[in-house]
């Protein structure tokens, strides 16, 4: 009927797609550094004969994998260390701010080297919002995976959980996670935050030949997904999620609904893993940027803006029904008038 | 209702916290009980200070080519978990202070792969030697932890039959626990004290 006033970039519809590239290069490289780290350990030992069958074949592998890119493994393996948590790529250390901040309540002072390490992702949020939760972060591989466990079993007759809660107890969880540091002098806050126990219980899985005590919390937070609420420890609980939605309260980088495109269809609220409301503006300092609304949308109504807030709600969609009949009735009127 | 609600778990919260920082508190003061004899890896910032430092990222772990650094579970109290330790009989540290280099922290200072710095900077504790056990003091000539050690006559000297003497430079890296051939070992590292 109307045609469409504007429609977003092209390449946004992709971007979902893209993330998911990103979220599983993030989540493959945790799988290989411990390997990686095996690896430089039997180089080292310069004993290849006295290596057990399975380390040799962790060996041969990574052996087969690195030898175009590396001359010395002990050295050149170096370049990329740690995790998301923190860690070291190609020289340039980087860590999560919930780490400075933890680190900061925990010692009561400002050690600036390290400081400095959190202040690109920091930059990378004030712009981009929560992105880390959506593009980056390991756990949210795997906890996006548990949805569509979640889905498949609903197709299959079980109920799952689908409860709601406050999405204002995450912050209660920060400041009680940094609280608790800073009482025992020791930066809890990493016990609690998915991203940081994922990569700590790849290594020590791979490396030290067991899970830790971490994989047991993690473990019921996917249960906890599962059965009460959908992605419910991100959108309730997460501290660090807590912290990413904060700094990203005025981010650069939204998205935002064309209303005039708009059909009222609800997909994009149906999809939202942080179950947010961008069929009636409201995204919040929540949304993630995932785009997985945008690439849903039939009919191009989502984009990305530059604007510091987010737009008010402005009512149903032009494309839908209810504004078409309230268009009509407000014509009768007008007709009436006349 | 929505906010009393919230408040009601704010106030449960808060008390939950407060049971386990008490519970914490008690269990910090077993630090390096005789039970769990254990080491902080080279360089490591005095037990208070590292604590605070340390954000449990295992990069030092990782680091290692010698694989001789582990991580706590809850058996050292909740404020060590996920903290890194070295049990010197296991594997013991080779002094190669990659660990250092890669702490984001600082919670491990970074040292120089040099005697000088190495004999400034890393203090992980200092061996002993049971005369009863050692071999050499009983009158079997061994000297296979002075052979071990990276730092020959500056942490250990022989003297007659090869019975060790740990000097003041020993840092405690644990080499000759690790290679001493007697069960149980007649050297021991005891770890530096917890400032």
């Amino acid at each position: 009927m109307t045609s469409k006033v504007a429609t977003p970039f092209f390449l946004w519809k992709h971007l979902n797609k893209l993330r998911w590239v990103s979220l599983t290069l993030v989540f493959t490289m945790l799988l290989f550094l411990p390997y990686a780290h095996l690896y430089q350990t039997y180089e080292a030992a310069h004993a290849y004969d006295l290596l057990a069958d399975s380390e040799k074949q962790i060996y041969d592998t990574m052996e087969t994998l690195t030898s175009f890119l590396v001359d010395d493994v002990e050295e050149d393996l170096d370049a990329i260390k740690g995790n998301t948590w923190s860690g070291t790529f190609f020289g340039l250390q980087l860590s999560d701010p919930l780490a400075a901040v933890g680190q900061i309540f925990a010692g009561k002072t400002f050690y600036l080297p390290f400081l400095l390490t959190a202040l690109i992702p920091v930059l990378f949020t004030l712009v981009f919002g929560r992105f880390f939760c959506g593009w980056i972060c390991p756990a949210t591989f795997i906890y996006e995976l548990n949805t569509n466990v979640a889905a498949g079993l609903r197709r299959a007759g079980l109920k799952t959980g689908n409860r709601r809660f406050d999405r204002r107890v995450k912050y209660l969880v920060l400041a009680a996670g940094l609280l608790l540091s800073a009482i025992s002098g020791s930066v809890l806050v990493a016990g609690v935050y998915p991203p940081a126990i994922v990569g700590r219980e790849i290594y020590y899985a791979v490396a030290l030949g067991g899970f830790g005590a971490g994989s047991i919390f993690f473990v019921g937070t996917l249960l906890f997904d599962l059965l009460v609420a959908r992605r419910g420890f991100c959108r309730y609980l997460c501290p660090g999620g807590a912290l990413y939605s904060l700094l990203g309260h005025f981010r650069l980088f939204r998205i935002q609904r064309i209303v005039e495109n708009c059909n009222d269809c609800a997909k994009c609220n149906a999809i939202c893993e942080f179950g947010l409301d961008p069929l009636r503006d409201g995204f919040g300092q929540e949304c993630n940027n995932c785009t997985a609304c945008i690439a849903i949308c039939p009919t191009d109504a989502l984009t990305f803006k530059v604007q510091i807030r987010d737009q008010p709600d402005r009512g149903p969609g032009h494309l839908g029904k209810q504004y078409q009949r309230e268009q009509t009735q407000a014509d009768e009127k007008h007709r009436e008038a006349a | 209702m929505k906010r009393r609600r919230f408040l009601k778990a704010g106030g449960l919260s808060v008390v939950a916290l407060a049971a386990t920082a008490l519970s914490t508190g008690a269990s910090r003061a077993a630090v390096n009980q005789p039970s769990l004899r254990y080491l902080r890896p080279p360089g490591a910032l005095p037990e208070e200070d590292f604590l605070n430092r340390c954000i449990h990222c295992g990069q030092c772990g990782e680091a290692c080519p010698n694989r001789c650094i582990n991580y706590f579970e809850l058996e050292n109290g909740l404020a060590s978990i996920d903290t890194p330790y070295i049990i010197p009989r296991e594997k013991a540290c080779i002094l190669c202070m990659k660990c250092g280099d890669v702490c984001p922290t600082g919670a491990i200072q970074k040292v120089e792969y040099e005697l000088e710095d190495i004999l400034d900077k890393v203090d992980m504790g200092r061996a002993v030697v049971d005369k009863q056990l050692c071999l050499s003091w009983q009158g079997k000539s061994c000297g296979v932890c002075y052979r071990a050690c990276k730092l020959p006559d500056v942490a250990i000297r022989v003297g007659y039959m090869e019975q060790p003497h740990v000097l003041e430079n020993c840092i405690g890296c644990g080499l000759c626990e690790r290679s001493c051939i007697q069960i149980p070992q007649a050297i021991k590292i005891l770890p530096r004290k917890s400032a």
